[in-house]
């Protein structure tokens, strides 16, 4: 059964998110603080977990920022109350996966739950390592290496460049990334995967404009000499 | 701040100091160029032509001050052997202005010549322990070179003082405006939201330009603490709102199965009401952002032409019948450093004001107004707004048309529109078309970038926002 761990100090929103996620063949554990949420979220194996950003003790945000340290591979869907954008942008920077906005419609929330636990491949056939531009990805030991170092990426920045490597220097439309990385079509005014690819390319240290913005179009690789 | 610090007395002195040296300067100046002449040797000639009337005893004793010698040649001073008061016998017109220079030149060693203004001193001729001095009439050349050396000196004294004026008032004046330069950018510097001000050593300052520099950085902390409280403010309304809405929504899918949602219309209502609410929550949060100056701006190229395609792709992607009734005109579109996120929210709200306020097709074009603005038209061509409605049709909660309250939406679109163009420096008007339809122009500044450089400049905004 599909285990998903929801860190949010609303109890009465919580356990009504509960009885619509366990309908819906999940079993769902709750924590309504930020200490008891990374004490779980870093004991318990979850295949997915939904963050809230506000949250007594510590919040969303340094959870995440702990919890990435230590775990990289579980992804987080942040749900944030507060309007700004830049607290979005903040999440995805620090690790999350996606974000969806509260208030949000129950089945969107749904929908964003299966598209991030479809894209981890867990049982999936495991295709052959490939490479492109000095990066080498072995989805047998998910893992990429850059220039023989192996960069320590989150699901969904492995699977930005796992589709970017397998396009072999082709561009990649932002469509094609988002969903092969978030599940899901990107959304207008949705600036999720700039922020993804810019937190790659902070993980690289050597030329990390070789992944290339193609105005309008998307994002390509470069073989640079 | 003591008494000696303030400015004021400070200036008091600097001015009159100023004033004193100036007038002292002057004064120097009319002294050192009013200095005798200095004496010079007496050509053989003349010396030639005296000689011989002054070798006898006789004749030399007999001369006596304004006794005519020869030619023009008259005594002007003589010391005579005799002991006495009667020993310096001077010509009583020059002993009045010139005993000065009688004396002087009555001691000297040789014969020599001096000039004076109203003649040529030549002396002293000595035999025994006699001694005289003659003088004559300049020439009329000798008093044209002399008037013409008093007037360059005169000149030179001018242009000195002019210049030497001319240097105070500059490095006056840079005294005084250097800091007022530094306050004035400071204050620039408040009003787009800066806390740390550069005003280097000014706030050190003791006088009255110091006050104001360190009452300048006070403002700037408090509007800091009042804004970051207004943003905190901001946040928590918004998450206590959206909280409860986030529950009624959930709990409105929780409470009915879903053959019910579908066909319950009480459910439909309340379902679009909650999103209603959450929108326009959405709104006035993202119109007071604006307002309060919280909105960050990321300028950078934006290919409006673009920027207008996709925009009528996603409308056309949320309603089919949206996409067949927008067009974007063929037009000089320009790529221009602006903030896309920003320019997208003023274009949309004014796009879907008029897909909602009308039925048929809504245009958007672009104009280039000149080399520093360019305009962005969105018009429909549905009834347009009774002219006297025009100015309020950008007012939050305005609509129209009341009869259509139902169906349109929350009425801040236009407001938050003028909003963030008033934030990309732009304005928003709306007039009647001649042809019928609003016409709604957004005025916006013209950063062009060319084609060229586009590709540098992304890449340079790329490397910022990998490196920060």
């Amino acid at each position: 059964m599909t285990k998903l761990l929801l860190v949010d100090d609303d109890a009465e929103l919580s356990s009504m998110l509960e009885q619509i996620l366990t309908k819906e063949g999940y079993q769902l554990t709750l924590a309504a603080d930020g200490e008891t949420g990374l004490h779980r979220a870093l004991s318990g194996s979850y295949d997915l977990i939904l963050l809230d950003v506000m949250l007594p003790g510590i919040d969303g945000f340094q959870l995440l920022q702990r919890l990435r340290q230590q775990m990289r591979n579980t992804p987080v869907l942040m749900l944030t109350a507060r309007g700004d954008d830049d607290d979005r942008v903040q999440g995805l920077e620090l690790g999350a996966d996606d974000y969806l906005p509260k208030p949000f419609n129950p089945r969107e929330l749904v929908a964003r739950v299966k598209a991030l636990l479809r894209r981890t491949p867990n049982t999936a056939v495991i295709p052959d390592p490939i490479h492109y531009a000095g990066f080498y990805v072995d989805p047998m030991q998910n893992e990429v290496r850059c220039d023989e170092h192996v960069l320590e990426l989150t699901p969904t920045e492995f699977d930005i460049l796992r589709t970017l490597v397998q396009g072999q220097g082709q561009v990649v439309s932002k469509d094609q990334l988002s969903v092969a990385a978030l599940g899901r079509q990107l959304a207008p005014f949705d600036r999720s995967l700039d922020v993804h690819i810019s937190n790659i390319r902070k993980k690289i240290t050597h030329n990390p404009e070789r992944i290339q913005t193609v105005r309008g179009r998307g994002y390509r690789l470069l073989q640079l000499a | 701040m003591r008494w000696y610090h303030s400015l004021t007395l400070r200036l008091l002195l600097l001015f009159w100091a100023l004033l004193f040296a100036v007038a002292a300067s002057g004064f120097l100046l009319a002294i050192w160029s009013a200095q005798p002449e200095t004496p010079r040797p007496l050509s053989p000639e003349v010396r030639d032509i005296l000689s011989p009337l002054l070798t006898d005893q006789s004749t030399f004793s007999s001369l006596t001050p304004g006794r005519l010698l020869a030619g023009d040649y008259r005594v002007a001073a003589a010391v005579t052997p005799e002991e006495g008061p009667n020993r310096l016998q001077l010509e009583p017109n020059l002993a009045n202005s010139h005993r000065h220079e009688l004396m002087q030149q009555l001691d000297a060693e040789q014969p020599e010549k001096l000039r004076l203004p109203n003649g040529m001193l030549v002396g002293p001729f000595k035999l025994g322990n006699q001694r005289i001095l003659l003088i004559r009439p300049l020439t009329a050349e000798e008093r044209e070179s002399f008037l013409q050396q008093a007037e360059e000196a005169e000149h030179a004294r001018t242009l000195v003082l002019l210049f030497g004026s001319l240097l105070i008032a500059i490095l006056l004046g840079f005294w005084l405006v250097v800091p007022l330069k530094r306050l004035t950018q400071a204050t620039r510097e408040i009003a787009a939201g800066a806390d740390q001000l550069y005003l280097k050593r000014l706030p050190k300052r003791t006088d009255e330009l110091g006050e104001l520099a360190r009452a300048l950085e006070n403002t700037a902390h408090d509007l800091k603490v009042s804004r970051d409280a207004q943003r905190r403010l901001l946040s928590d309304v918004s998450h206590e709102l959206r909280s409860p809405l986030a529950r009624m929504q959930v709990a409105l899918m929780l409470s009915l199965d879903d053959q019910n949602e579908v066909t319950n219309p009480h459910f439909q209502q309340l379902s679009r009401d909650v999103e209603r609410l959450s929108t326009i929550i959405e709104r006035i949060l993202s119109l007071s952002r604006l307002e309060n100056g919280l909105v960050k701006l990321t300028p950078q190229p934006v290919d409006t032409h673009q920027l207008a395609s996709t925009l009528v792709a996603d409308l056309a992607y949320v309603d089919n019948h949206y996409g067949e009734r927008l067009l974007v005109l063929d037009a000089d579109w320009p790529v221009t450093l602006t903030d896309d996120e920003l320019l997208r929210l003023v274009i949309e709200n004014l796009v879907r004001n008029a897909l909602q306020y009308t039925s048929g097709l809504v245009e958007l074009d672009c104009v280039r107004e000149n080399t520093e603005t360019f305009i962005i038209v969105v018009r429909d061509h549905g009834d347009g707004v009774p002219e006297q409605q025009l100015e309020q049709l950008f007012e939050p909660f305005f609509r129209g048309d009341p009869s259509r309250h139902h169906k349109s939406g929350v009425g801040l679109g236009m407001a938050l529109s003028v909003r963030a163009a008033n934030v990309l420096g732009g304005s928003v008007s709306a007039r009647n078309h001649p042809e019928g339809g609003l016409e709604i122009s957004i005025r916006l500044p013209l950063n062009e970038v060319t084609n060229d450089d586009t590709n540098a400049v992304t890449s340079e905004h790329e490397a910022d926002e990998t490196q920060g």
